[in-house]
């Protein structure tokens, strides 16, 4: 290619007579008369590939990345600016398209092997692009997963002596995932969209593991929507405790002096997003009508909200004394509120946690995946207080040498999210947990810096077995094997565990390991199994002894553990699981 | 770009590559007749949830064939296969006489979308070894396409899967009826 002066053979002025009217869309929003990025234009586009989906996200993303290697600058930098409206504003469907590998190499075609002594306009926008997906969607999108060669570039750029701009906070505010509570049918759209279009670019692809995931993808579009539901039940639960930590945070703000500041930024921002979230309750109230124990909530949560909003708007004008009237109404209520939700609070840590194992779960690759996997199969609603728990999970297999208790741990530890310590009961089990990824073989050292408590346990609960009571239950009852627990309280925070496996079928079950998880507050001890072997019809051929450190006798919430069962039977890899719930002892 | 290379090249040489989609409802047939094709073998299959895809060389031209799990909640997903198709391949059982309806019903919602307005669509009339099966004129007139598809090229060709009778008649038909593009 020559270089100097020539036409280039597709003339940037003059509309090209594409049939297309996403490419015209897209070519008048680039095209080089304008004297400046014209956001209007840009958000029509947005808006068309919204509407249109399907193939849409991705001719726009190659319409694009073809103008933004322009010779022409300006034409250049407008595609750049389009680009940054789509990515904002397409979700999704046009992330999954910037992510593409094809993409990515043709955004950065223009950029030489070693990095020039000054970054061109075009670079510069280029960099700050991916350095900004980097930060926000590469982060917090709910399908980061998915975004991978986006890292992957931004790490090439950077070997190659690229220097990334910094990018302001305020920038990257707007990519945050939104905190809003949407309704179940919101949320249920947007993953179907979300879905779809990860369906179709795998099937463009059509490479052989595309179309294996494809197929499985289709499956889980097709078949599993109470799934969808469910975990669009968990979304909702979370944006609602946090609406509910604002509300309270709001009322604190409200009451602390007799007349407060309510032009204060943060007052304002509370107000609106509480008040904006108002209109959503009915409309959950109308989706989740049979839901009655989320419609009490709501219903009562609405009338604190409402109140709240009074006061404000009474102080607002000046009238604080009929506002301070409203406190008590609104301080009880909040009260009660928060009493009946403090085990919604601790769920929603919980929740959290399943974020920090979602980390894990790409690190470590695929043991927790699977096991997330089946986190989601399993049927009992309250699973997400467990979903943190796979730091916990603790693999035993009937070697000799094997430690017990933390031994066999695969948790890849990974940072922990600071958020999980926002209460007490959490922040000895981040301790637990940070020592755990340090030493996943040394049990004494764990036991040394946990809390002070399990330590004294630790080292008794040989000696101590008061055994108070010791009762048989059936944990599990399939067709194949049938898992019984004796459960005996050792001390006031220990309980210990004996399982008994029998199979009830007339095949040999071979390679048997049991697998259990406990919340993250408490400390799994786990003994090797017996043997792994279960020939046909035999009772409680494989004993196996745990104990639980923490669980205090006075606690409430009732232990759940979660367990699953892998073994071959017959020449057949099988597996059941599920979450029981152990009864108190 | 290795890519277009290949295809000029096959161009010349006249070998040709397609995509086709196979749909229709549950128990039409879909699966029997792909594997009919490509392995001559008639494979049990069980419902299929997803999709299948093979590839089937006739003369020179490679078909690659994609088929479509039938079930009612998989229908809302064919649309996401629409995209670069070059033929629709219906298949009907033609014994299932309570269901035609709901057959044509569907076909009529996948050929209405903009997408597949370019395709050329066969029909396979299928489980014409059955004795009260339709004929395949009877299945054409049922489903009007003469009436209600002026720009398209569409046909009805009878089936068997079992015995393959009429599959390579399909495809050859398709063949010569796409334009070498």
């Amino acid at each position: 290619m020559s270089s100097g002066i020539y036409l280039s053979d597709t003339p940037i002025r003059r509309a090209q007579a594409s049939g297309s009217p996403l490419l015209r869309k897209i070519q008048r929003a680039c095209r080089m008369s304008l004297p400046e990025p014209d956001l209007a234009l840009n958000l029509d586009v947005a808006d068309y590939i919204n509407e249109k989906q399907g193939a849409a996200p991705r001719d726009a993303a190659i319409a694009i990345v073809n103008l933004i290697n322009n010779r022409d600058v300006h034409t250049a930098i407008f595609a750049l600016a389009l680009l940054d409206v789509l990515v904002k504003n397409c979700g999704y469907p046009f992330h999954l398209q910037i992510s593409r590998k094809e993409f990515l190499n043709e955004l950065v075609k223009r950029f030489p092997e070693h990095p020039p002594m000054r970054y061109s306009k075009v670079h510069r926008l280029v960099l700050t692009a991916i350095e900004e997906w980097y930060q926000t969607i590469c982060k917090h999108s709910s399908y980061k997963e998915d975004l991978g060669y986006i890292r992957d570039m931004r790490r090439l750029l950077k070997y190659k002596g690229y220097a990334f701009p910094k990018i302001q906070a305020e920038d990257l505010a707007v990519m945050r995932e939104t905190d809003q509570l949407k309704t179940p049918s919101e949320i249920q759209k947007e993953q179907e969209i979300a879905q779809a279009a990860k369906l179709e670019e795998l099937i463009r692809r059509g490479k052989p593991e595309d179309l294996r995931e494809a197929n499985k993808l289709m499956k889980i579009m097709a078949g599993f929507k109470e799934d969808n539901a469910r975990n669009a039940k968990q979304t909702i639960q979370t944006e609602l405790n946090k609406l509910k930590r604002k509300a309270d945070l709001f009322n604190e703000m409200m009451s602390t002096s007799a007349s407060p500041d309510v032009s204060n930024e943060t007052i304002e921002e509370l107000f609106s997003a509480l008040k904006g979230a108002q209109p959503k309750f009915q409309k959950i109230i109308e989706e989740e009508h049979d839901d009655d124990a989320l419609v009490q909530d709501l219903l009562k949560f609405n009338d604190t909200v409402n109140q709240l909003l009074e006061k404000y708007s009474l102080l607002k004008i000046g009238n604080s004394s009929a506002a301070s009237q409203i406190h008590p109404v609104a301080i009880s209520n909040t009260a009660s509120d928060q009493q009946t939700n403090s085990g919604a609070l601790a769920h929603e840590i919980n929740l959290l946690d399943f974020g920090d194992d979602n980390d894990n779960a790409t690190n470590s690759g695929s043991p927790a995946v699977q096991t997330n996997a089946i986190n989601n199969n399993t049927n009992s609603a309250p699973v997400d207080d467990l979903l943190g728990d796979l730091n916990d999970l603790t693999i035993s297999t009937p070697a000799p040498s094997q430690n017990f208790g933390v031994g066999g741990s695969i948790s890849l530890g990974g940072p922990s999210q600071p958020t999980t310590s926002t209460t007490p009961a959490n922040a000895n089990s981040l301790d637990l947990l940070g020592e755990l990824s340090t030493t996943t073989s040394n049990t004494t050292t764990t036991t040394n810096n946990a809390n002070a408590n399990s330590l004294d346990l630790f080292g008794d609960s040989t000696t101590i077995s008061q055994q108070a009571q010791s009762t048989r239950i059936l944990v599990h009852q399939s067709s194949t094997v049938k898992i019984e627990f004796e459960l005996s309280r050792e001390t006031n925070t220990t309980i210990k565990l004996k399982s008994y496996f029998s199979n009830t079928s007339t095949s040999n079950l071979t390679q048997l390991t049991f697998l259990v998880a406990i919340p993250k507050s408490m400390k799994l001890r786990l003994l090797p199994q017996s043997t792994n072997e279960l020939p046909p019809l035999v009772q409680n051929g494989i004993t196996q002894e745990a104990w639980v450190d923490n669980f205090d006798v006075s606690s409430v919430k009732p232990l759940k553990i979660k367990w699953k069962l892998n073994y071959m039977k017959s020449g057949c890899p099988a597996e059941e699981t599920a979450v029981f719930t152990l009864p108190k002892v | 770009m290795g890519n277009s290379i290949s295809k000029t090249l096959g161009r010349l040489f006249g070998s040709r590559e397609m995509k086709i989609l196979m749909l229709g409802l549950d128990n039409a047939g879909k699966t029997t007749i792909l594997y009919k094709l490509k392995l001559n073998k008639i494979k049990t299959s069980t419902p299929t949830v997803g999709f299948n895809v093979e590839t089937v060389k006739y003369k020179n031209v490679k078909f690659n064939m994609w088929d479509v799990g039938g079930q009612a909640r998989l229908r809302p997903l064919w649309r996401h296969y629409f995209p670069a198709t070059t033929a629709l391949i219906f298949v009907i059982d033609s014994n299932d006489d309570d269901r035609l309806i709901e057959a044509k019903e569907e076909l009529y919602s996948i050929i209405s979308e903009k997408e597949m307005e370019d395709v050329v669509l066969l029909v396979w009339a299928n489980k014409q070894d059955l004795k009260n099966a339709k004929k395949p004129q009877e299945i054409s007139e049922f489903l009007e396409l003469d009436r209600n598809l002026k720009n398209q090229q569409w046909c009805v060709i009878g089936s068997n899967a079992l015995t393959g009778q009429g599959l390579v008649e399909g495809l050859s038909w398709i063949s010569n009826n796409t334009n070498n593009k």
